[in-house]
């Protein structure tokens, strides 16, 4: 783990370059601070005269203060780029977090098909309520009482696909007269399900 | 993405380098400021100078472990995985309870309609 490998030359030269930017930064923040310092003690005896020599450490001071300024913006960057190459090349961090990511969406996922499952469950009951309601009441177009409900049903609904046969969404129970129905789709337009239908 | 332990935890360090190089700069305005005055507050200015020196040495420090860590891992090559598959079908599992949601609303209407009739 400590061993270097060989990297290709592009990466390992851009990581030597963040090197030098590190030490070239921070050496210069420190120098130029360092002169500010010095550059602030009064000094008795001075080439010229006083007014000029303030001038001129006051002019220094803002060159150096904005060298230390431009360092410290210079190392923002830095960072900047290592977050970017840390994001890009950081395998076991990338890996861990596409792990992550695919056991969230697959905990939603599961989650959301197991309330399906249930939110089938009890529509189907109350369907089956429904249905019976429905059927047995003045409202339905046919004699319900006289026909078995699946019965009922086939002679109600001619728009269905009935051209295998098949399209009834509906079970059938094997007791005539009684309500058939074990949800497999609350709407008699659905045609994705299938299932045998018995009549007396 | 928020919530991965490991790469949270290296931008996380960064991040909080970058606060630090703030902190850097404010910390040499705040001695540069205390020199000028005329009676300067000598303990604010040794404190505020170490503070400075202990920040850059901790930045430079800090930046060296990442570019060395980097170093260590980094590959050259693009990295390939996705998690595309289980975002789909996580998709498909959202739009199958969209359109139980849409049918249960179908049958609400009717059901009212019904009661009304």
């Amino acid at each position: 783990m400590a061993q270097q490998r060989a990297l290709p030359q592009s990466k390992e030269t851009l990581l030597q370059s963040y090197n030098k930017r590190l030490k070239d930064d921070v050496k210069s923040i420190m120098d130029n601070f360092t002169e500010i310092i010095k550059t602030a003690k009064i000094e008795d005896e001075t080439q010229v005269s006083r007014a000029t020599q303030g001038e001129q450490d006051n002019y220094e001071m803002h060159v150096r203060a904005a060298n230390i300024v431009r360092a410290g913006e210079s190392l923002m960057k830095l960072v900047s780029d290592l977050k970017q190459f840390l994001i890009l090349n950081d395998f076991p961090s990338v890996n861990e977090a596409i792990d992550q990511r695919n056991q969230q969406l697959r905990a939603l996922q599961e989650e959301c098909d197991r309330k399906l499952i249930t939110l089938r469950d009890e529509v189907s009951i109350d369907l089956y309520e429904l249905e019976e309601e429905y059927y047995s009441s003045s409202s339905s177009l046919c004699e319900a009482n006289d026909l078995p409900l699946c019965e009922a049903y086939w002679r109600l609904d001619p728009d269905t696909d009935s051209a295998d046969g098949l399209s009834a969404p509906l079970l059938a129970s094997p007791e005539p007269g009684v309500g058939p129905l074990q949800a497999a789709a609350p709407a008699h337009s659905h045609t994705g399900g299938s299932g045998p239908t018995e009549h007396a | 993405m928020a919530t991965y332990s490991l790469a949270n935890e290296r931008l996380r360090a960064l991040e909080d380098i970058e606060r630090e190089i703030g902190a850097i700069l404010q910390n040499a305005g705040t001695v540069i400021l205390e020199l000028s005055k005329e009676k300067t507050n000598e303990r604010l200015l040794d404190r505020q100078a170490a503070a400075f020196t202990a920040s850059v040495q901790h930045v430079e420090a800090e930046l060296s472990a990442q570019i060395r860590y980097l170093t260590q891992v980094a590959t050259g090559q693009p990295h390939e995985g996705s998690s595309y598959s289980s975002r789909k079908d996580c998709q498909m599992a959202l739009k199958r309870v969209d359109y139980a949601r849409l049918k249960l609303s179908d049958v609400a209407r009717t059901c009212e309609q019904m009661l009304e009739n």
